[in-house]
Formats: structure tokens, sequence, C-alpha cells
């Protein structure tokens, strides 16, 4: 909308070029998500699993489907990063349940798309369910849990996910509450510790036009990317809409948020349901794609941390940032496959040198800290407020000193004794 | 006293925090188009009023009208709709935001937009969201100079001074009826605060009603149609600007029985 001249113009020379690097992340996070910059990114990202299979077929290379299927969990994570920034960048809400709604999402396909409780809806109803069903789950966390402040929010998004792990893995039988059974004996709902197996992919065409017929393994890195690009389209038209600027005016100031007229309730819960329902639909897409669905890393908490490494190592708040954490974070893993001991050590050294030198991430302008009066929402600090925070002391001087002229004027102001 | 103009009338307010009773049985008309100055020293329970006024805080007794509706009990962002904005004694303006932005905020209120409709490029949603662009351009209007160049800047970067502004016209585009300003001159130099009491005149004079608390008396002096004084959460004093500063209790509350009576 507000889109300033200067820092999107084109950047032609190296003189220009430096002074875009030393404009700082701001900037650079302004440039990156216009028009201008995310258009070739993602025509960028289409075709390169074509160029794999053209090098593929023209030379004794073979891998285009080994790195198509890992550009494809990246841009999975990517999602998810950009779906976890809205709520923990933007709306400052510190949600620990996070891949829960990925795993929910991801059970909610397998159920309506597989033989385990018989039933196959088309693509457009199934994501009916998927979207109704993430949405509730995250009304019922949300709308008790938002009401609280400070870090007991984590707690409960915390507790939430560990017990939808629990009860994905225990719900291969039927319920028992208070002695009583729940359903017939047999009742099978999520398949338990092995998960739900045979879900159908989506319906596609899977011969396209130009194209030609299309594998599945690249038709579903184009879906993810696909749902990438609307998510980001999203992120941007709600960052510069009055919404966006009622979520981080929420995480920046709660109180003077409310005293503009912001429901700050109201705004809290959008965001994470609409986080929510962003990671159910990857968790659908993640479902199709593998033909099943897992307990295991769809509903671990090292997931939601992996996902939280991605977005603190970007950068809180910023998309290119989340994208660039999804890549950092995935593919230097299978490029490091040979080291296996090491490839940890490695990437848990750079992130350990990005916190010390750069706190707020790659991208990002804030770091992130506890509130300490009041919210359910994360206090972002920057380096320039910290250095505000400390001349509080000369600003409450120059109040006494107003204050002290203040009596003054009342018994030196000669106009006084009349 | 409760004449058909009064726009703010409180009754018999009073917070108590534990047993220290921070606001005692409270009264107060502001009459539009006036400008009303709460002063006293500190602790007196002046911000603790404005508290209670825009709902951040909820009084343990007493009635809170605007132009004849109850607030008490109401939320504090509805009760920026019903037309009371406020500025902060410690600026609470939104550092990540910038200057449109956090000034876009105070329209918030008052715009109707949604997420689908800012997705889908539906025509209200654009048309509320241009409505909101141009109501910056007038609330910055008493601060061009100022604000202008530093509309793209994020408000973390502002000066002090900038930062105030920013602030009121924040506050200004909410479209109050009545403002409330809490030390707007506080931390400004001598020719920053003489800009504040005409800026403060000349929303005056568009229409606005302004209760104002202030520590630096001759700008309070210079400005105000009405002074009340209050301490110890008690409203000691209340009348024109002349009447308020020859009161002996006036006097003694902020330097002592001695001055008072030399």
């Amino acid at each position: 909308m507000s889109a300033s001249p200067q820092s999107v113009a084109a950047i032609e020379s190296p003189h220009q070029l430096k002074r875009f690097w030393e404009s700082g992340p701001a900037a650079w996070n302004k440039a990156l998500t216009s028009p201008r910059a995310m258009i070739p990114f993602f025509l960028v990202a289409f075709a390169v699993p074509l160029v794999l299979q053209w090098v593929e077929d023209n030379s004794s290379w073979i891998g285009a489907q080994y790195w198509t299927l890992i550009l494809a969990t990246c841009a999975m994570y990517a999602c998810l990063a950009v779906a976890l920034n809205l709520v923990v960048g933007y709306a400052g809400l510190l949600n620990l349940g996070f891949i829960a709604f990925f795993g929910i999402g991801s059970y909610a396909y397998a159920l309506v798309a597989s033989d385990q409780i018989h039933q196959r809806y088309p693509f457009w109803a199934a994501l009916l369910v998927v979207i109704a069903v993430t949405l509730a789950f995250a009304l019922l966390v949300g709308v008790p849990a938002l009401r609280l402040r400070g870090d007991y929010l984590a707690i409960v998004t915390l507790g939430f996910g560990l017990i939808m792990r629990d009860l994905i893995l225990d719900l291969d039988r039927p319920p028992v509450l208070a002695g009583h059974q729940l359903g017939p004996d047999g009742l099978n709902i999520t398949g338990g510790t092995n998960g739900i197996h045979n879900v159908e992919p989506f319906n596609l065409p899977m011969n396209l036009p130009i194209l030609g017929p299309v594998p599945h393994f690249r038709m579903y890195y184009w879906i993810f990317v696909g749902f990438l690009a609307l998510c980001i389209f999203c992120m941007l038209r709600w960052r510069n809409s009055r919404t966006g600027r009622a979520w981080v005016a929420i995480r920046d100031d709660e109180l003077a948020a409310r005293a503009m007229g912001v429901n700050t309730f109201k705004y809290r819960l959008l965001a994470f349901s609409v986080s929510a329902v962003m990671a159910g639909i990857v968790g659908m897409i993640n479902a199709a794609q593998i033909f099943n669905a897992f307990p295991s890393p769809n509903f671990d908490v090292q997931t939601t941390v992996v996902v939280f490494i991605m977005v603190i190592l970007g950068g809180l708040g910023s998309l290119p940032g989340a994208i660039l954490g999804a890549i950092a974070f995935t593919v230097p893993p299978f490029v490091l496959q040979q080291f296996v001991f090491y490839k940890y050590l490695v990437i848990s050294l750079v992130l350990v040198a990005v916190m010390i030198y750069r706190p707020e991430g790659l991208l990002g302008t804030v770091s992130i800290r506890p509130r300490q009066t009041m919210g359910g929402t994360l206090e972002l600090i920057t380096a320039e407020a910290a250095v505000e925070a400390s001349e509080l002391p000369a600003v409450t001087d120059a109040e006494a000193a107003d204050l002290e002229a203040a009596a003054g004027a009342i018994v030196e102001d000669p106009e006084w004794k009349t | 006293m409760s004449e058909p103009s009064a726009v703010l009338q409180i009754r018999g307010l009073t917070r108590r925090f534990g047993g220290l009773t921070a606001v005692d049985r409270f009264d107060v008309d502001v009459n539009s188009g006036e400008i009303v100055s709460l002063v006293g020293p500190n602790g007196a329970g002046k911000t603790t009023v404005f508290n209670l006024i825009s709902g951040v805080l909820r009084p343990t007794t007493g009635s809170i009208r605007l132009n004849g509706r109850e607030l008490v009990g109401e939320p504090a962002h509805r009760i920026t709709r019903h037309g009371v904005a406020r500025t902060f004694q410690n600026i609470r303006v939104f550092p990540q935001l910038t200057v449109r932005e956090n000034i876009l905020l105070g329209t918030h209120h008052w715009t109707r937009s949604g997420m689908l409709g800012s997705v889908t490029f539906w025509p209200p949603t654009t048309r509320a969201e241009r409505a909101a662009q141009a109501e910056v351009e007038t609330a910055i209007d008493l601060f061009r100079e100022r604000l202008e160049p530093r509309l793209e800047d994020p408000a973390f970067a502002l000066s002090y001074a900038n930062r105030r502004r920013t602030e009121i016209a924040r506050a200004l585009a909410a479209r109050p009826k009545l403002l409330l300003l809490d030390e707007p001159a506080a931390g400004m130099n001598p020719y920053e605060r003489l800009e504040m009491a005409g800026l403060i005149r000349s929303m005056r004079d568009r229409g606005l009603t302004i209760f104002l608390i202030e520590h630096h008396m001759p700008l309070v002096m210079e400005i105000s149609d009405r002074v009340i004084v209050m301490d110890h959460g008690v409203k000691i004093a209340e009348g024109l600007p002349k009447e308020v500063r020859g009161n002996p209790r006036v006097i003694e509350a902020y330097l002592g029985r001695r001055a008072a009576t030399a």
C-alpha cells in the first residue's frame, strides 16, 4: 500500500547495491517482498524441477526426483514457517502447539480420503472438512487460552500439542470414559502408532497441457510452492491492511492498541486460528503427497521446534526470512548427509553464531523477549528501542525539572500574588 | 451543575487499590469545546482518572458519562468507539509500525475491513483503506512539516517530541469527541512547549473537547478554560486559572503548609 519509492527503486549500480546493504533489514524486507522480487522468485521455484529433469535427461547425473522431493519438503516447511510467522512474528503469540494443527489437518484429510472409516470425499469437500476441523480445534484451544496472560499461553498450547499426540496414539481403540466404552469393539479411528495408510492423493489431471505428463513428486512440489505463494500473497495483503496493523500493534503495545479501539481478543484469536488453518491445509497436502498420515513427525514437539528455529533464524515478522529459514534448515542436512555425526554439530554452531551476532534473525528487525507487564503476547524489542530505555531516566529528570519550574512559578511569578 | 452541553460528566468516581484510595469521590464536568486541565502533585491520582475514563481500569464506584452514555463497565476498545481518544504519559506509539501505520491505527475503530476483503480486493475494503489513508493526511495537518518527512519511518526511530506528535495525530485520527492528553508537553523544550500550546488551542478550535493533565504551570495557566486541582485522590480546587492559583489549599498541596501561610 504505502511502499516508498526509494526502497523499491531499481538497483543498478554497485553504489546503489552498497546503499541497499546499508539500509538495513526493514528495507531489505520491503524490497524482497515487492512483486519485483516475489514474481521472479516463484517463477524460478516453479522451473527448478524442470531444470533438474533436463539435467538428468542430458547427463549421467541422476537425482532429479530426490532433489525435487527435498525441495518439496523445503516448500512445505516454508509454508509452515510463514503460518507460524503470522502467529508469533505478527501477533506475538507464543504458540508451542503449532505443529498439532499440521497433524490435525493431515489426519482429518486421511480420514475422509482412505478406507480407515470408509469415507472418500472429493477434493473440495475434503478441503472443507480439513478447514472446519482445524478451525474447530483452534477455537477450542484459542478461546480460553488467548485470555491468559504472559507465558501461560505457551504452556497451554504446549500441553495441547502433547495431548493431541497422545490422543492420536490412543484412538486406535475405542475410548473408555469412566468405565464406559464409547463406540463398538474394534473401533479404530487413527491407527495408533501405525498411522493411516493408503490415503488417496488429490484427484488431479496428471497430464497437463504443454508440460505433458507430470509425475506425482513434481506435482506435489508445485502444489506446495503454489500454496506458499498463496500464503505469502495473503500475508502481504494482511500486513498492509487494518487487520495486520492491528496484529503488530497488539504485539508492540497491547494497552495502546486497546486504547485505539482494537478488540485485542478478537484479533489474537483471528491470528491464532488463521495460522492453524494454514498449517492444517499444509498437513492435508502432506498426507496426500506421502499417501499416509503418521503420528510421529506430524505431532512431535521437535517439529514445532524446527519450525520455530526457521522463523527465528530467518527473522520474526519477516516473510523472506521465513522462506530463507526453511531453506537453510531443510537443505543443508541433506547436503551434509555423509557427515552424519557432524551435521547437527555444524547446524548448532551456525545457530549459536546467528543468535550471538544477529539475535533478531537474518532478516528480522526485532528480537524476542517475554513481556513483563501484560498480555499473552511476546515483547519484541529492537536494538534502537533498547537504547531508548536507557534514555528514560534523562526524560524523567527533565520532567522533574519541569515540575520544579512549575512549583517555582507558583511562588516566583509576581502575578500569583494578585 | 449538569448543563446540557457537558460532554463528559463524572460523578462520585472512586478507585481503590487495596487500602489506597487513588481517586476519591471525584466529580467533574467537561463542557463541549472546553480545555480543562487536571493538575496536582505527583501521585495525586490524575493518571488514574484518565485510566478510569478510557477503560484501562474499572472504577470501584461512580459513574462516567460521555454525552449522557454511561461508560463504566464498557471494555476499553468500545469506549474508544464511543468517542474518547487518549495519549499516554510515557508515550506509547507502536515502535515497529511506521508513523503512517501508527496514525492508521487511530482509524481502526471507524473503518470496516476484514481479512477476506483485503485478499480479494473487495471494493468496500479498498474504499475503507483509502478513507483511512486520507484521514492520515487530515490528522497530520497540524504537524505537517514535522511528521510528513517521517511518515514512512518506523516510530522507534523518531525523536521524543515527534513520538508525542505521532501519538496525538493517532488520537486525532480516531475522530474523538473528547481528547485526553496525559502530560503532552513533558520532556519538551520551551520552544516545543510553545508549539504544543498553540496546537492544543487549534485542536479545540476545530471543535474538540480537551481534558489534559499537565505539570508545566505556565502552559496550564495560558491555555486552560478551567483548572481542576487534585491531591491524594481528592479534588481540592476547581475554577478559572486565575482563581485556582491563588487558592491556599493548592499552594499547600504543592509546597507544604508553611509556603501557603507565608
